[in-house]
């Protein structure tokens, strides 16, 4: 936890520190409940997840899913009760619809990771176009701050040390400087101006 | 409460003021984005006294330039990043990007600036009879508009290599490509994540490039100030009373009043029909808070053989009107790399193998100008409910975008593409492409996001078919005024930016004319009492 503002989780969260940095004017407020925080690291855990060096599954890394889930509950805490009352609701339902999508008992939450893999999958290949959304609303927050730092960052290839850092311009002298750099790579001058 | 506001800031933070304030001024203004920060600059330019009250919070521009794109987010887009449009019948759930800070939205653009088409002016003088907004009319708001903001267009340098391969397939398919303008003069470096804060400051968003001039001529600005109603006396609009948002845990909200002759909603498209509807605002037209446009936009990932690491360049540099004539807008765009993550398909290690391709990934998008389908309503809580329909005919529009994606993908020498359809294949021949838009699916199956909600208070030359007149006042009580997305009175088919502000400077301009004579007629009245309105 940074600035020593307090922990968001409250009493039985899955992450007992590590929120994201906070301005003054944060609000500092948790937006989901321990059972939601749970809910959401095991969606984390399995989207994170990757073949290990022996090729097995290998869940996301602990840092990726406290960063993401601690960064939901500080955006929902700043959010209105009505969008919390609503993932209140999806964490419940994307917890308890694996009998009815891969047809295998219990709550997502407790499923072996490779099993919670396999229903985020079908849930994102589902006909039923609601499904794919219900992994949608989980997916692109929580990626959103997983990939924004540590090694999920570097894996995007993504050249800069974070994602603040400017881009390293060979001509940032002057706005006419950069005006005047060649166009680039060839290849793209084919459509200039058709 | 009482007394003036308890800070001598230009912008005050509402959540440190130590108690709650009753003040009068010429005009007080709801929101700070796109059409408020306007009517301000020029308003208080033209003399009188005007305050603006933000229900989100202040940043400045030096502080949010650092913020990282999740922070922004958090910070500045409105529930997180998480507000959608409820899809009604067969319709794609729209993600939508609207801010709440002082600057708004338009802290959150790509900065790209267009005029509205002058076959739409055309439309709405010819078939709306709305004279007054004809292209003609509002060059001079334009041009106000471009020169403040510094409109500049993209300089072929500054295209990423993303970019380029799109510009490449479309010649290849015979589709032409012309430069985005931009508000960010000279100075944008090509970060590639404008609408996650610019870190270069070079975005000339409102609150940088209009705020300080209304602060330089008396202005005042409080943030957290979220209004709860417009107060009423004698049939005339005569100030706003609210709330401040935050504080301490645990204390009570300050209360505050603004007394003024006249009042301007700049709240948005999604929250303006709510204030009014709050206010007790008869909706004799019955076209409050509906026919809601929202541009749907969707967009493809393309991996190529080779690094194009299109984070450098500008985020939005081109665009093609080739498919104007089927409603269909092709753009540049790129994001945030984090942002650009969370959108790959697949989960576990498929998910994680498409991340690790995204330096060879270009990204191109496309928006519709739709029908409008969309309604706002109020919600159980604060926020409104806003639903949308989308009408058949966008829906095939948004199918056919992501195949001509797709074929402008693969005509660059895309090995895969990633649409933004869920449960489908990485498309890798034309074929697919075109299969895929005969295919039937489930519209909410497509990932679609939207940027520019319009029309939910439309202006008309007619008391019963919208709410505002020409010049933003409404039909129903005489001193509101509006001025932000909610007056546009149909789909515009381009960013909506330029064009709202370019209102919005044009109802500033007439509304310092006619102030005199607003505020006599204020004072005529104003000593009889407050009269609730006959709804």
């Amino acid at each position: 936890m940074q600035n020593g503002a307090k922990d968001p989780a409250g009493p039985g969260a899955i992450f007992p520190s590590g929120g994201p940095a906070r301005h003054r004017l944060d609000w500092g407020r948790s937006g989901l409940s321990a059972r939601a925080q749970r809910v959401a690291h095991a969606v984390t855990e399995a989207m994170l997840s990757d073949d290990g060096e022996g090729g097995q599954l290998v869940p996301g890394s602990p840092a990726a899913c406290a960063r993401a889930v601690a960064w939901l509950d500080d955006a929902l805490g700043r959010s209105s009760p009505d969008l919390r009352r609503g993932f209140a609701f999806i964490s419940l339902v994307i917890d308890w619809l694996p009998l009815f999508v891969i047809g295998t008992p219990g709550r997502m939450s407790f499923l072996p990771l490779d099993r919670r893999v396999a229903y985020l999958e079908a849930l994102e290949a589902s006909r039923i176009g609601w499904l794919p959304m219900l992994l949608v609303a989980f997916k692109v927050p929580l990626s959103m701050a997983a990939f924004e730092d540590g090694a999920e960052l570097a894996s995007t290839g993504f050249d800069r040390p974070t994602t603040v850092a400017r881009r390293k311009l060979a001509a940032r002298a002057t706005p006419a400087t950069r005006a005047s750099l060649p166009v680039q790579p060839t290849r793209a001058t084919l459509g200039d101006g058709a | 409460m009482s007394g003036e506001i308890p800070s001598s800031d230009p912008i005050a933070h509402g959540r440190d003021l130590p108690r709650g304030f009753d003040e009068g001024c010429d005009v007080v203004i709801i929101g700070s984005g796109a059409g408020g920060a306007v009517m301000a600059a020029h308003l208080a330019e033209a003399g009188l006294r005007v305050l603006v009250l933000e229900e989100g919070p202040y940043f400045r521009a030096d502080e949010y330039k650092n913020f990282t794109p999740s922070q922004t987010v958090g910070r500045i887009f409105r529930e997180a990043g998480l507000l959608t449009a409820f899809p009604v019948g067969q319709t794609p759930i729209i993600a939508l990007t609207v801010g709440r800070a002082v600057g708004g939205s338009s802290v959150l653009t790509g900065g790209v600036c267009f005029r509205i088409p002058g076959e739409v002016h055309h439309r709405w003088v010819a078939e709306l009879g709305l004279g007054e907004l004809s292209e003609r009319a509002l060059e001079p708001a334009y041009d106000d508009v471009e020169r403040r903001m510094s409109v500049r267009e993209v300089p072929a340098a500054m295209r990423s290599e993303s970019t380029n391969r799109f510009v490449e397939g479309a010649a290849r398919l015979g589709i032409g490509m012309e430069p985005i303008r931009r508000n960010t003069g000279d100075d944008c470096e090509g970060n590639g994540r404008c609408n996650f804060a610019c870190p270069a400051s070079a975005k000339r968003s409102v609150d940088v490039s209009y705020l300080p001039g209304a602060l330089a001529h008396g202005a005042r600005v409080v943030s957290d100030a979220l209004v709860s109603r417009v107060l009423v006396e004698n049939g005339r609009a005569a100030g706003v009373e609210g709330r401040i948002l935050g504080g301490a845990a645990g204390a009570p909200s300050h209360r505050f009043t603004v007394r003024a002759p006249v009042v301007v909603a700049a709240c948005g498209t999604v929250h303006t029909p709510l204030l009014l509807q709050a206010s007790g605002l008869p909706d004799r037209a019955g076209v409050l808070g509906r026919n809601i446009t929202l541009h749907p936009a969707v967009r493809i990932a393309a991996r190529f053989d080779e690094p194009v690491n299109g984070w450098d360049g500008a985020m939005q540099a081109v665009y093609s009107d080739h498919y104007a004539e089927e409603g269909i807008k092709l753009m540049g765009v790129y994001t945030a790399v984090n942002i650009l993550a969370a959108g790959f398909p697949g989960v576990g290690p498929a998910f994680r193998k498409r991340v690790r391709q995204m330096p060879r990934c270009g990204v191109f998008g496309a928006m519709i100008h739709d029908e409008g389908g969309g309604t706002v309503r109020p919600g159980p809580g604060r926020e409104p409910i806003l639903s949308y329909e989308m009408a058949p005919r966008d829906l095939d529009r948004l199918r056919r975008s992501v195949t001509i994606l797709s074929e402008l993908a693969l005509a660059a020498g895309a090995r895969e593409v990633f649409t933004s359809i869920f449960g489908f294949p990485p498309i890798t021949s034309m074929d697919e492409a075109r299969r895929m838009e005969r295919a039937r699916y489930d519209a909410k199956r497509i990932e679609c996001m939207a940027f520019h909600p319009l029309g939910s208070a439309r202006a008309s030359n007619d008391p019963r078919r919208g709410v505002v007149d020409q010049s933003g006042e409404s039909f129903e009580l005489p001193g509101l005024f509006v001025a932000d997305g909610s007056i546009l009175p149909t789909s515009i088919g381009v960013n909506s930016q330029v064009p709202i502000m370019s209102m919005a400077t044009r109802i500033a301009w007439r509304l310092a004319e006619r102030f005199p004579r607003l505020q006599a007629r204020s004072k005529a009245t104003g000593d009889v009492g407050r009269l609730a309105l006959a709804v």
